[in-house]
Parts: structure tokens; sequence; C-alpha cells
């Protein structure tokens, strides 16, 4: 039986053979090579010895896949990138690698990628070259934006740049004078984001990787980190080593599961209710930090009013776990503090994701685990750098440093800093910048959120009365990006069909330019991988490490700065970015992103660390003597200034500031129903400091361009953000403390009668539908028609949609094929056998896929991975790839059929729950 | 005397493919020959759990003595390796191992075709610039359930660990 995967292998080994013809390694063949079933005999080794010896080169670099940072030392033969090796002393990882970072030369030298610049021109791709592809896209990007204004281009993507590079993504976006831009933040983490911000004061996670070993509990919320961030189990699993308990909440039984002292399995889309479960438990035996409640928090006493409602019992009924077990969860993280709690897709992405991510927050502040080693909210990003792209802000509502875009003191501070730099030769005044923007309505659009990743395609297809601006969207740039990890995929189908031109920059072409039907108007730009590329990335744990190239960019693939040079001097305001370097647009960052401090990163602490690797401890990534002695693995903002040793710990106060201590915020809105609410949300006024002059609750620090704030600060023994209370109430919001509300398609009508959504709300330029929506899911009776709960997440072999990975031979060799899983019990019930093809169907459309039967997933709920794309509906669509680019492996994508909810504060899409039936194809 | 083991911590392995990738890259070993394959047992249940299996390089090895020709031999420092040239593609060792690790591509006719298996990262350059014999699998793992070196250095490892769990 020729399977599918059979014929991909036969694919594969066909393609290896052309590969070692083609490339340039044969040198590196005969060394390394397994010539066939031959021995590798002595005569062998002499010959390659005989041959002029390869000029190899060793660098340190850090792996392009998911947010944990791990370092490893790339081997290159000749300009070759033909191996890699352990890095050892590198505090994060040790040398440890997933398969998806041990494949990265396999995925670098892959013949698959992008060689050049496309045109899709009367229905067939042609070669172009980058002069005439720049200047295509520059002049119709200039001449949408001269007829309909600068907002109907939508730019989206770029997390897998450096800092430097999204920071100019960004730039180049303000300057062209839209908020139109977005990328993959908004689909992964923009809920952690507005949660911890509003609840903390910063929207990261609270510790480094490196902390996790301090812990003595761990509580995997919504992660699959053994599938999504292998190397960050080291850490955990070395607690375990040392006596920590882990217990893993899930629909699934994940292979994080696997590893738990405790499993709980509950029903997707109830995440919330399980949690004030769970501090109603605490509450009720008293085993909360008191202490820490009264002298760190505000609003206890609503917290303690809100979970009254869920008692083990009610909270059985809504999560279908049993009472015991959430008592005994409650109990094992209380008797083992510091716990903490560890989340990713599976709390960020529902329509009540800031309030999930606000309840985990207020769970740890309840145990007084917040701001310790080992303890508070870990929240694994995704992408390697995303954590450094959120920060950079390509998102539509915030500026580089999270200065909001809808307060004209952000803009006027960047149109300084922009003018003031010494990196580029760039002049520009606010009056300037603010005339880049369009007006609509009487108002400036540059003071309005943009459209979000997640919906922009309403921007394009919805009539232009629905939305907040002057003309449709009409040319997108979907730069690394690769379009299958956006839900409602079938109206991004249409909306990238309608526009008059899409962009694609690449490394490989993407399902972003196989998606859309259309003859002409796409044009491809072979981006260079982060194996080529140099710059700085952030890790999870706000770590900031420095990549250097291992090889420079192969083919004609050119990298995403000098792309974004080209451009900016083809629209029209190239002395903006005329940078001699990487190094001077990080000295641009360390001038204006001041809010979360990115003062203490410079180039040269950065260069110095990663040559000092070894002198930092793994145990808590603090440098013992040598150069670096006292700094902190990767500097973790804020990194206040240039001999601060970084904050490994957020609102940590149990140590001193020039230590890396820390403390919650203190500028919070003002609860004005609070008698004396100053006194509760701040601890004790501030000090005079430098500027001011009187006394404050903060300091000014966030526009000064000397720093000398930021010293005076320090100087004083504090935070430049003060020292403030962690908000267990949010004054103003719809819920000012979180409470259960049921997800748009329920299998459970009742419960959305007790617990209904929102109300449908305008949210970035465009009508969000709450209840509107639930209530057509129970009228159209989707809980009967549909009766299978669907999730989605992730492979460890694959990354994102998967455009890098599934062109890996050695990847798809372990991890073929799309599926769906399915328990035993479904299958004999619609009689399907495992890996039999099945359609999974939505009130969206359907999917054809395997099905993988097994007991990770109950009867009543089914898993996709969303890491596949290539296959639309059943329909193959590898022949509308450029030539020879076509992915290794192509699968269907579950966002075709995952749920049309978004949140309600990010517009985060709900991926984690739909609706859907199951039957044999 | 030095003597070189792998020792597989079940309670760390995650089943990442770390191991399995980095030896493909290493050794540029072609589709369908597994020299490392982790194993999951109780796949989806309680009980679950991922094994790492590349050869042990036992310190009695099975397949040398099943193999007819002699093909198979075992270094001073317990790295246990195949001549090809020597290698009939009889298949015996694969039956007389107990972890699965020869592996054959499948050739014209059904024949076997000669065996391959881990070398401990150790060829192509035996008898070349000799180095200390670092296998990529276990470099690479990324949670260090696969331990590889001196058989006194990954027991001292292991030993801790297991305190730990006590």
């Amino acid at each position: 039986m020729a399977t599918k995967a059979e014929s991909i292998l036969s694919e594969i080994k066909m393609s290896r053979r052309t590969f070692a013809k083609v490339a340039a390694l044969s040198a590196a063949a005969a060394l390394g090579g397994y010539a066939a079933s031959t021995k590798f005999t002595d005569k062998l080794f002499i010959d390659a010895a005989a041959a002029p010896s390869p000029a190899v080169t060793r660098t340190k670099s850090i792996c392009s896949f998911c947010s944990i940072g791990c370092g490893y030392i790339g081997v290159a033969e000749d300009g070759v990138f033909t191996k890699m090796e352990p890095w050892e002393d590198h505090p994060i990882n040790l040398g440890g690698m997933c398969s998806k970072g041990a494949s990265l030369a396999n995925i670098t030298n892959s013949e698959r990628r992008l060689k050049y610049p496309m045109e899709k021109v009367g229905g067939s791709w042609r070669r172009i070259t980058w002069d005439e592809a720049l200047t295509k896209v520059a002049n119709k990007l200039n001449s949408i934006r001269n007829t309909y204004g600068p907002d109907s281009v939508f730019f989206c993507g770029l997390v897998h740049g450096s800092i430097e590079e999204a920071y100019m993504f960004r730039k180049l976006s303000m300057l062209f004078g839209t908020n139109n831009i977005d990328h993959q933040a908004r689909l992964c983490h923009s809920t952690t984001v507005a949660g911890l911000m509003n609840t903390f004061g910063h929207g990261a996670m609270t510790n480094t990787p490196i902390a996790m070993q301090h812990a003595k509990c761990h509580f995997f919320f919504g992660s699959n980190a053994a599938e999504a961030h292998p190397t960050f189990m080291q850490k955990v699993l070395e607690a375990k080593d040392r006596g920590a308990k882990i217990v893993v909440a899930d629909p699934r039984f994940t292979r994080t599961a696997s590893k738990a002292d405790l499993f709980l399995r509950f029903r997707p889309g109830s995440d919330i209710a399980l949690i004030l479960g769970l501090i109603n438990v605490i509450l009720e035996n008293g085993w909360q930090d008191q202490e820490y409640i009264d002298n760190r928090t505000y609003g206890f006493k609503y917290v303690k009013e809100a979970v009254k409602g869920y008692t083990p019992e009610v909270v059985e009924r809504i999560t279908w776990v049993p009472a015991a077990q959430i008592r005994e969860a409650a109990r094992m993280i209380s008797e083992n503090r510091p716990s903490n709690i560890i989340w990713s897709m599976g709390v960020t992405q529902h329509s009540v994701a800031t309030q999930l991510v606000r309840v985990c927050a207020i769970l740890q502040c309840i145990l007084g685990n917040q701001g310790k080693w080992g303890g508070g909210c870990i929240p694994l990003r995704g992408h390697s750098n995303v954590q450094g792209v959120t920060d950079m802000c390509v998102l539509s509502h915030i500026l580089p440093g999270y200065y909001s875009v809808k307060s004209e003191g952000s803009w006027k501070w960047y149109a300084q800093c922009f003018s003031d730099t010494p990196s580029t030769s760039g002049k520009i005044t606010f009056d300037e910048l603010k005339a880049r923007f369009a007006t609509h309505n009487g108002e400036s659009m540059m003071t309005k959120v943009g459209f979000t990743v997640s919906r922009w395609y309403e921007g394009v297809i919805k009539p232009e009365a629905e939305i907040d601006q002057p003309h449709n969207i009409k040319a997108a740039i979907f730069w690394g990006m690769g379009a299958t990890s956006m839900t409602e995929m079938i109206k991004m189908k249409e909306a990238m069909e309608k526009l008059d031109l899409l962009v694609v920059i690449d490394p490989f072409p993407s399902v972003a330019a196989a998606l859309p039907d259309r003859s002409d108007g796409i044009i491809v730009l072979p981006a260079a991988t982060r194996q080529e590329g140099s710059g700085s990335m952030v890790t999870t744990g706000r770590e900031m490490q420095r990549r250097d190239p291992i090889i420079s960019p192969m083919y004609e693939s050119k990298t995403d700065m000098w792309i974004l040079q080209q451009l900016a001097t083809k629209l029209g305001f190239g002395t903006h970015f005329d940078y001699k370097s990487i190094d001077d647009v990080l000295r641009e960052i360390n001038l204006a992103v001041r809010l979360i401090g990115y003062q203490g990163q410079t180039p040269e602490r950065l260069k110095r660390q990663k040559e000092n690797a070894h002198t930092f401890d793994p145990w808590d990534g603090r440098a013992k003597g040598g150069p670096c002695d006292g700094e902190y693995w990767g500097l973790p903002w804020p990194c206040w200034t240039t001999d601060h040793p970084g904050t490994p710990i957020l609102y940590n106060d149990g140590a001193p500031v020039m230590e890396g201590g820390h403390d919650f915020r203190a500028k919070w809105k003002y609860p004005a129903d609070e008698p004396n609410a100053g006194e509760k949300i701040v601890r004790g006024n501030l000090p005079p400091a430098g500027t001011g002059g009187t006394r404050h609750w903060t300091y000014d620090y966030a526009k000064d361009p000397t720093g000398e704030v930021n010293r005076a600060a320090l100087a004083e023994g504090n935070p430049p953000t003060g020292r403030g209370r962690a908000m267990l109430r949010v004054y103003g919001w719809t819920d000012e403390v979180p409470k259960h509300r049921e997800p748009l398609e329920s299998p459970e009508p009742d419960l959305v009668a007790k617990y209904p959504t929102y109300e449908d709300k305008k949210l970035y330029r465009i009508m969000t539908e709450f209840k509107t929506e639930q209530d057509r899911s129970i009228a159209e009776g989707r809980h009967i028609k549909y009766p299978i709960i669907l999730s989605s997440g992730r492979h460890v072999e694959h990354h994102g949609s998967g455009a890098q990975t599934r062109n890996s031979e050695y990847l798809v060799e372990i991890q073929p094929e799309m599926y769906v899983e399915i328990n035993p019990k479904l299958a004999g019930d619609i009689g399907v056998k495992h890996w039999d093809m099945v359609w999974v169907e939505s009130a969206r459309g359907r999917c054809k896929v395997r099905a993988k039967v097994t007991e990770r997933v109950n009867e009543k709920t089914a898993f996709m991975p969303y890491n596949w794309g290539g296959i639309f509906q059943g329909v193959d669509y590898g022949d509308r790839y450029p030539d020879g680019t076509k992915d290794l492996a192509r699968g269907d994508s579950v966002n075709i059929i995952a749920s049309p909810g978004y949140d309600e504060q990010t517009q985060m899409q709900e991926t984690k729950v739909a609706l859907c039936k199951i039957y044999k194809a | 005397m030095v003597t070189y083991k792998f020792l597989v911590d079940w309670e760390r392995c995650i089943r990442c493919g770390g191991c399995e990738v980095a030896c493909k890259q290493q050794n540029d070993v072609p589709i369908g020959i597994r020299r490392i394959r982790v194993v999951t047992i109780n796949e989806g249940k309680p009980g679950e759990k991922n094994v790492p299996m590349p050869c042990m390089h036992c310190a009695s090895p099975p397949c040398l003595a099943a193999c007819p020709t002699k093909a198979i031999y075992q270094r001073d420092d317990g790295i246990v390796l195949v001549d090809k040239d020597k290698c009939i593609g009889c298949g015996y060792c694969s039956w007389a191992c107990p972890f699965g690790a020869p592996q054959f591509l499948r050739g014209v006719f059904g024949l076997k075709g000669k065996m391959d298996k881990c070398t401990y990262c150790v060829l192509p350059f035996e008898g070349g610039a000799e180095r200390a014999p670092k296998p990529k699998c276990a470099g690479f793992c990324s949670t260090k359930a696969l331990l590889a070196g001196d058989a006194e250095y990954i027991n001292a490892i292991y030993r801790t660990r297991k305190a730990g769990r006590a």
C-alpha cells in the first residue's frame, strides 16, 4: 500500500540526491557523508583529508523556533552551513535542542527555499530582479497611499525578525502614515500582555526559564511545554528531580501531562471557572498568603466576593472536573510554594482570554508567589523573538516600548527620537509626522488603533461604511507570516483575492503565496533565514541574546534589514533608515524604548556576554567573576542603565533594584469609587526625584532622553516604575474581577443561559460579535449538529505555520501528515479505524485529514495540530507554489474550521473551542 | 580505562526528537534508517513513557556474538562498530539485539542490505585525528535524558538525580 507518507519519503530520497549534486557540499559530503552502503574505510578518510581542507568557521547563535532561546554552534565549511554542535555552556539550554532546533542546518540548506524574487503574471510565476520587485511594490504602495490613503495598506508579520528589524518595521509604518500594522503576537499572547500589564504593570513572563529550577510546584495550565517548548522542560524536570511537584490541567492528556503528579482533564472553554474554583478552595481553607495580599495587592475583597459562587461542586458542573480533584490540585499548589502557573495558547486563545490571564495572575498573588524565584506567571511565548517584537510593538495599538498610539505624546516622543538619534540622518517634526496620516470624520488616524492580524481581512471585504477608516485595505504585506495561524481562513482567502497587491516576504513562499485564487498581483521576495542574518532577540524570559550569521544569505535572498532599508528608500523616507549597521539600530532602541527599561542592553554588553557564556551559573543565570561579573544572562528587561544587571524576576521586592529587584507598577487608573484609593494602589509615595521636585508615585522616566531620571530613581533604591500594588480588581472594565463566561460555541446551552458572553462591541475598527454569535450557535442547534469540541495545538516537530519545518526531510520523516486525534470510543461509533481519512466539519467549513485514534483526548473532544497548510478543504494546492518551492509535506489547516470568536480586549482569536463533527471520508 | 556508554533516564525523556534529528544531521543518515529512535509506551495513557533507543554499546554485545562473519567488533573503549566490508546483510544481529539498534535499507529483490547502526559519532574519524567521542544525540538532548560519556561520569549524574527523586 503506497501511503502518502511513503510517497513523501521517496520524494525526499530523490531530493537528497539532487541536492548532493547541486549544492557546493562536495568536501563536506565526502567527510561526513553516509556513502551509501560501503564502509567508511580509512582510504575514504585519507582521500578526503588529502583534499584541500575546507575553511571551517564556528559561530555561536540562537535557535529561531520557540521562545526559550537555545544556543547552538553553527559550523560552516567553505561558506556552507554543514553541521551543528551543542553549545554546552549556554546557561539556558546547556546544549540541548529539540528536533526543530537540531534541523536548522537542514532547513537552511533546503532546495525548496525561495531563491529569487518572483511575480505571478497571467497565472504563472515569473522571475524578476530585486530592483524591479521593490520598485513595483513601492510604486504600488505609494499610488494606493495617494488614491485611498495610507490606511489602505496592511503590514503584518516579521515575528522572525530581530528586534532591530521589528523596530524598523514599526518605524516604516509610522512614516508611511498608518497604524494598520500587526504581527503574530496578536494571535499568541496579546491577551497575556493585556492581562498581566493591567494587573502587575508589565505584560511579560515574570521569571526566566532558568528560575524554574527553583520552583516547588509547576502548574501547567493550557501549556504543552513538552512539545511546544521542549528545553523548558529541562528546567522543570530538573526541579522535579529536586522534589518539585507537577500539576497539569488540560483538556488533553499531553506529553507534559505524562510527567505530572496530578492531571485534571477539563472541558475546553471552562478555564476561568476552574481557576476560580481553586481560589475558592484556597480561601475556604485559609491557605492564602494574607500578609502578601495586604501589603502588595489591591482589590482582594472583590476577589473574595467573586469566587463565592464557584464552589468545587459548581465548578465540577462547568468544567467536568471532579470536585475532589479540584480540592487536591488546590492543596498541591498551596502546600508546595513557591508554585507557578505556566501557560501558552491554551489560556490566551479564548474570547475571555484577557480575563483568563488575569485570573491566573490573581491566583499567583493569592498564594504570594508573584515576584519569587520559581513562582509567578509563566506565559511561554511562541517564536524565538516574539517577546522582542512585541516589545518593539509591531502592533496596531502601540508604538515601540508600549507607548500608546492614542496619545499624541507618544508620537511627539518618537518624532524627537527619529530626529535626535545619531544612527540616522533623517529629521522629522511632530507636525510633519502627523501630516503623513489621513484624517477620517475630522479626526487624525494617527491616534486611532489599526486593524489586527486576526481580522485584517474584514478591512478588505466589509463595505466601507462598516469600517472605521476612509477606504478598504487594498494591499497587504505578509512578512514571514505563513497565513495558516489565523482563523476564518475562508474569509481571509477571499480577502487575499480581492486585494490589488499581495506581497509575501519569506525564506519559503509559505501558504500565503499559494492560498489565494488569483493569477496576478502577488510578489514573493526571498528573505534570508535567521541563520544568515544578525541581530538581537528576546526570549520568553525577557533575556536579550545576540545572533550572528553562520553563513551569508544563500541564493538571492536578502536580510530583512536590507529589504526594509531598500523599501524605505523607494517609498521616499530612506534618510530615516540609513543605519550603517544593525548595532546602530539597537542604539536607537536603547535611546527610545524607555518605558520597559531597554537602556542597558547595548550591543557591546550583549557581545561580551556571548563571549563569556561559560562564566554564567546555570542555576541562577548570573555571572560569577569574569568581565560580566554580577550580570544576569541576557540582561532581562527592565535593564535600567548600562551598569544594571537586568531583572530576572519581575516584581521581586526582596532584592535591591541594582541587584535585579523590582516592584509592581504604581501608575494605575484611579478607582474613583474607592475611598482613599491612592493609598490602596501604591505602597507609599516616593521621595522627590531629580526632576519633578514634588512627592509623586512614579518617576517621569519614559520620555527622558538623558537617562538622568532612571539614575536618580536607582540612587533612591526604587525602580523608575515606582512601588505600587498588583491590581486584583481593574477599575472600569466590563469584568473588574474575572468571571466565567461560556465560549461562543458551547456544547452546553443551559450554561450559556447562566454564564453568557459579552455584548457585541466595536474593536480595532470593526464590529465584533459576541452575544450575536453565541445566540446564533444555540439557535442553529450547533451543539446538536456538531457534538464534538475541537481544540488545536502544536507538534514538537513543526513550528508555526510550518513553512520552514514542513520542508525539512528529517522532520517530515518523523511527522509526515496532518491528523485529528479522536478517542477510540468515538472512532468506534463513527466506524473509523486508525489512520483512515476523515472529514472534520464545523459551521465554517471542513478539513480532510487522517484519524489518529488515541486516548489522549476523551470521547467528547478532538484535537488537531495547527502547523499545516497547502491543502485547503481537501484540495491540494501544491501546484500553486512558485516552481520548486512546493512544501515537502502539506496538510489541511485546522484554522479553516476554528471558532469565529475573538477576545474582548485584544481581538485574540478563539482557536481552542469550536464545535465540529467527524465522519469517514 | 575509559568505557563509553549511553544511559537513558526515561523519567526525563519527552520525545522531542532532538536526538533523532541531530544524529541524521551529523551523520547524513538517509531517510528510512533510524540509528536512534524514541519509542513511546502507553501513549496517551497514565504510565506513558518515552525511551530513546540508540545502540547501547553493550558490555557483552549479543549482536557481536551472533554475527557469523565477525563484521561486528568492539573497541577497547566499549564502542561497538560494524565493518561493512565483512557484513553480508544476514540480519542475525537484528534478531540478537534487544533494542532494535541494527538498521537495514530495503534493497532490490528483498535483500536487507548491509547493516548500519549508531557509531557513537566516532566514524568516520576513527583512526584519524582522535578526540573524545561526543555523540550528538546526547549533546543535543533537550532535557538531558540521554546521557553519554565515560560510564563512571554518567553514573554519577544519574545517581544524583535518583537521590533527589527518592
